[in-house]
């Protein structure tokens, strides 16, 4: 450093060329910027604590590799939930209330899939004390357990009644919302873990479930395979078939031939894959709900894209009677119906309208009202209203649709992660609750696989964060835009087959859908601090994802915590 | 080539010809037609520079003392509260020895609240360090500006082009605007040795002992003295390029003048006609125009009005408690005159009261029959 600040005298002005780094102006303020992140609501909301903020920031920095690890570190199926997750989190971003929510679910898509063919950069923990756990159903609850227990160094046996994995994913998801070629991709990657897979085996019969508790721990993840019954008359005619064993067939490539119209019962995901399916195979299709649009449990973009290939829709409906009539067609007679009052659930109730009936004639009828879970084979301590209840203190635990828990790839995937945090802790003979208050995302129930890695490993916990609100995003720094709608197969050609319909972004479409992301309550490197910073203390390595201050020289003047556009720097008192 | 313009859009074709590449201000009434003008050209690719729309006046005279130590050509105008709120830059851009070229249109300071002529904005700025310049017309504030670059550029000190609000920056006018050929004969590139330079890291402004601070001020005193020379220099530069002078001063019939008015600005056209007007009465009246205020011509118009017994200095300005600030300066100038000439001080036309031909000649009259000083100065409320 050149320390002679005596200036020059060439010239008509002083012009000093040594430096005045030697004067420590940093010991003249009290107040020091500290960075303070917060969770985003988008990350709070997804129940697998998907890190979209920092996954997005990735994307728009071209970084689609190291995105993808993030995302793998939470999540083992982006490239699933990239396509049929009902995305809460852009329901919950906070750009809905600027313009409009950032293409999350699009983008884990397009970021999964660019990187598809990167190895698992993920190391598992090396574990002495491994253990071996009893996993049964490989769907996506089990596959996740599987997958989480393998980071944690716990190798694991997964028993699949279906000749392959995938449960819902595989069996009930059509082609055109998922491509069967996606998911493969995404199995193999978790089962290139140290995890067996024993299909076609069916837990009461092929082994008994004590053989299961033979194992260190059981993860019970067996989903909701049964239909539920209409429970009406003519319901055991040849052309009344259940939703879940129509799809099962349809994913099994088998030739199935519908009537030539179609009447789907339902409001469910089950119902609109049913109904969308029922349409590629050429018929002519009406949905019948008995509660409204409103209430339909579907997610809301699968709603839409039914009604744009042409599914007609029939609500306030339920179906009371089917006969079977002289020209081979049914008669399917339906209870007229009028919401009134909330049921327990707190959805508007339907209620029969006396003696007001229709009917209707159809070549096929399809249910979709709903799944159940088999429980012949579990033992009744470990049931509860109809659903699978695990008890850590046998080591058993239960996953996905088979338990409590809303019925979304999603719910599973984040159930079988907290079961395998659970499982390692229980193992180890440690504290669930006590952990899991401290590896929180937020306080929607999410969990966050790459805080337990890190406590688990050090002993440091990350401390609580804060979900940042939208009053708290600098919003003048944002330019107003329009999120970029995913193209989609033409309508011709849509419904000739089981090709995907909605297709990827382009890389630009991908760069500008990132780019959008507020970055709430994190750092993407958008260098207002650095060049607000009046005394040129900040320095920013995006790569290594750090913001240096020079707090020798920094006086704490605050302007790089007022024009940080995600309030992620505060002044913090010192000395 | 002729066109008929207003005083402000003879400033901005004045900047857009001297190529300037960088031009920084914030709008205010009535200089906001030079603002709009350049900023139009700038978004028809007609100017080739940048235009920074900053949020003060204070920042866009920062922006100009930073951009001109860079080494380029700079531009701002202002007017009123916005030079007032400039006040702190003023002294930098000096200091700094930052040849940035200003326009101000004289407007009055609030309070009251007013939008008209009165020259006490750029008067009060007197002591910053800036050359100054006073103009009677939209030709002579074309002019002026392309002048001014060339003398700041020699003797790196900034320079203040003033023109009345409305008399000179709204009305329409005949101008003649130069070629550019001819701005580019006549207007050398820009050379400044103490600019920023990338390959030798330096910093500005940076403190000094008090021997240096008098050192430096020394320097820049050197400097502004030599403006009155340079400034006549450039002007006859000027005169033949573009076959128009003006002078530092201009002496109208002064030679056989009883009584000498002195003007500065838009009154001395009014005065040019009154003077026509009182000679054809058999009066001797002369005028002497003061352009240039800083530095103050003080040896050219100790020379020009040599001899005459009678001067009146009509000033559309005033300081509070002094009175009005163009015949201070002249009395200062006059001081060791062996003949002590009686100076009249009038207060006209402030706040942008209009004064005529009528009012001129009033005051001459009023002059010629005086014998005994008058210390105070005397209000023309007409």
């Amino acid at each position: 450093m050149n320390t002679n600040h005596e200036p020059s005298s060439e010239y008509v002005i002083p012009i000093s060329f040594g430096s005045t780094e030697i004067i420590e102006t940093g010991n003249w303020g009290f107040l020091k910027p500290q960075t303070s992140f917060m969770t985003a609501p988008c990350q709070e909301s997804c129940p697998a604590g998907n890190p979209i903020p920092q996954f997005l920031y990735l994307a728009t920095d071209g970084r689609y590799h190291e995105a993808l690890q993030i995302l793998l570190r939470e999540n083992p199926f982006p490239g699933v939930c990239g396509r049929v997750c009902f995305h809460p989190c852009e329901t919950d971003c906070n750009r809905a209330q600027y313009d409009e929510p950032v293409s999350i679910r699009s983008m884990e898509r397009y970021v999964s899939d660019v990187a598809a063919n990167q190895p698992l950069n993920l190391k598992p923990v090396r574990n002495e004390g491994s253990k071996r756990v009893a996993i049964v159903g490989a769907g996506p609850a089990g596959l996740s357990c599987a997958y989480f227990l393998s980071l944690l160094g716990h190798p694991s046996t997964i028993f699949e009644s279906q000749k392959e994995p995938g449960g819902v994913m595989r069996w009930g998801i059509p082609g055109y919302r998922l491509p069967k070629s996606i998911l493969r991709k995404e199995i193999q990657r978790i089962l290139c873990l140290p995890i067996q897979i024993k299909t076609n085996i069916i837990v009461g019969e092929d082994i008994s479930f004590d053989e299961l508790t033979q194992f260190d721990a059981v993860f019970l993840s067996p989903g909701a395979g049964l239909n539920t019954s209409l429970s009406i008359e003519g319901e055991d005619l040849k052309q009344v078939w259940m939703g879940q064993d129509f799809l099962g067939r349809i994913n099994s490539k088998e030739k199935v031939t519908l009537g030539k119209e179609c009447i789907v019962i339902g409001g469910g995901n089950t119902a609109m894959d049913v109904a969308r399916s029922a349409l590629r195979l050429g018929s002519k299709v009406t949905v019948a709900y008995r509660r409204t649009k409103g209430e339909m449990p579907a997610i809301r973009d699968e709603i839409i894209e039914a009604e744009e290939e042409g599914v007609r829709f029939e609500f306030l409906i339920q179906p009371v009677k089917i006969n079977r009539l002289q020209n081979k067609k049914l008669a399917v007679t339906f209870q007229r119906m009028k919401l009134s009052g909330l049921d327990p659930s707190g959805r508007p109730k339907p209620i029969p309208v006396k003696r007001k009936f229709i009917t209707m004639e159809t070549d096929q009828l399809i249910t979709a009202v709903g799944e159940q879970v088999d429980l012949s084979w579990i033992p009744q301590d470990l049931i509860k209203n109809g659903l699978i209840e695990g008890n850590p203190s046998s080591k058993i635990f239960g996953g996905g649709d088979a338990i409590d828990q809303p019925r979304t790839v999603v719910h599973a995937i984040s159930s079988g992660k907290k079961a395998a945090i659970s499982i390692d802790l229980c193992l180890r003979g440690e504290s669930v609750n006590q952990v899991f208050s401290k590896i929180k995302v937020g306080n929607k129930g999410a969990v966050s696989m790459g805080a337990y890695l890190k406590g688990r490993e050090d002993g440091e916990w990350p401390e609580e964060q804060r979900i940042i609100t939208y009053e708290q995003i600098n919003t003048l720094y944002f330019e107003s835009s329009r999120r970029v709608r995913m193209r989609k197969r033409s309508d011709d050609k849509r419904l000739k087959g089981f090709s995907e319909v909605n297709l990827s972004f382009t890389s630009k479409e991908a760069h500008f859908s990132a780019s959008r992301c507020f970055s709430c309550g994190t750092c993407n490197y958008c260098y207002n601090c650095y060049f607000f910073c009046p005394e040129g203390v900040i320095s920013l390595d995006p790569v290594q994802r750090r913001r240096i201050v020079d707090f020798e020289h920094c006086k704490g003047c605050g302007t790089c915590a007022k024009v940080c556009p995600k309030s992620v720097v505060v002044m913090k008192e010192v000395g | 080539m002729k066109d008929f313009l207003t005083g402000n859009h003879a400033v901005a074709h004045a900047v857009k010809l001297c190529r300037t590449p960088l031009i920084a201000a914030y709008p205010i009434t009535p200089q906001t037609a030079i603002y709009e003008k350049l900023s139009e050209w700038e978004a028809s690719g007609v100017l080739k520079g940048i235009m920074m729309r900053t949020e003060s006046e204070h920042s866009a005279m920062a922006s100009c003392i930073a951009a001109s130590l860079t080494g380029v050509r700079t531009f701002t105008a202002t007017s009123s509260q916005g030079i007032a709120l400039m006040h702190e830059m003023l002294h930098f851009a000096a200091g700094c020895r930052a040849p940035v070229v200003m326009a101000n249109v004289n407007r009055l300071l609030a309070a009251p609240w007013g939008f008209w002529a009165d020259q006490l904005d750029s008067l009060s700025q007197r002591d910053t360090g800036w050359i100054q310049f006073y103009c009677e017309n939209g030709q002579e504030a074309l002019d002026t500006v392309i002048q001014s670059y060339k003398i700041a550029e020699q003797v790196y000190l900034p320079a203040m082009v003033s023109l009345e609000a409305f008399f000179v920056s709204h009305f329409m006018e005949p101008v003649d605007i130069p070629e550019q050929e001819q701005v580019d004969r006549f207007l050398p590139p820009l050379d400044l040795p103490h600019k920023f330079d990338i390959d030798k890291p330096g910093f500005f402004v940076p403190v000094v002992s008090s021997e240096l601070y008098r050192k430096y001020k020394h320097m820049a005193q050197e400097s502004m003295d030599s403006v009155k020379e340079i400034a006549v220099k450039v002007d006859q530069e000027f005169k033949e390029e573009f076959g128009r002078g003006y002078g530092m001063i201009e002496s109208v019939a002064l030679e056989d003048a009883e009584v000498a008015l002195v003007t500065a600005g838009s009154i001395t056209s009014t005065a040019r006609l009154a003077i026509k007007n009182l000679r054809k009465q058999g009066n001797k009246v002369g005028l002497l125009k003061v352009r240039l205020f800083r530095p103050f011509p003080v040896e050219a118009i100790q020379v020009a009005l040599k001899g005459k017994k009678k001067i009146a200095i009509i000033d559309r300005n005033l300081s509070l408690g002094s009175g009005g600030i163009f015949c201070q300066e002249l009395r200062a100038t006059l001081i060791h005159s062996p003949d002590h000439p009686l100076t009249y001080s009038y207060i006209a036309g402030i706040g942008g009261t209009d004064v005529t031909p009528e009012v001129i000649q009033k005051i001459a009259m009023e002059v010629m029959s005086r014998t005994e000083p008058v210390d105070k100065p005397m209000w023309v409320m007409e």
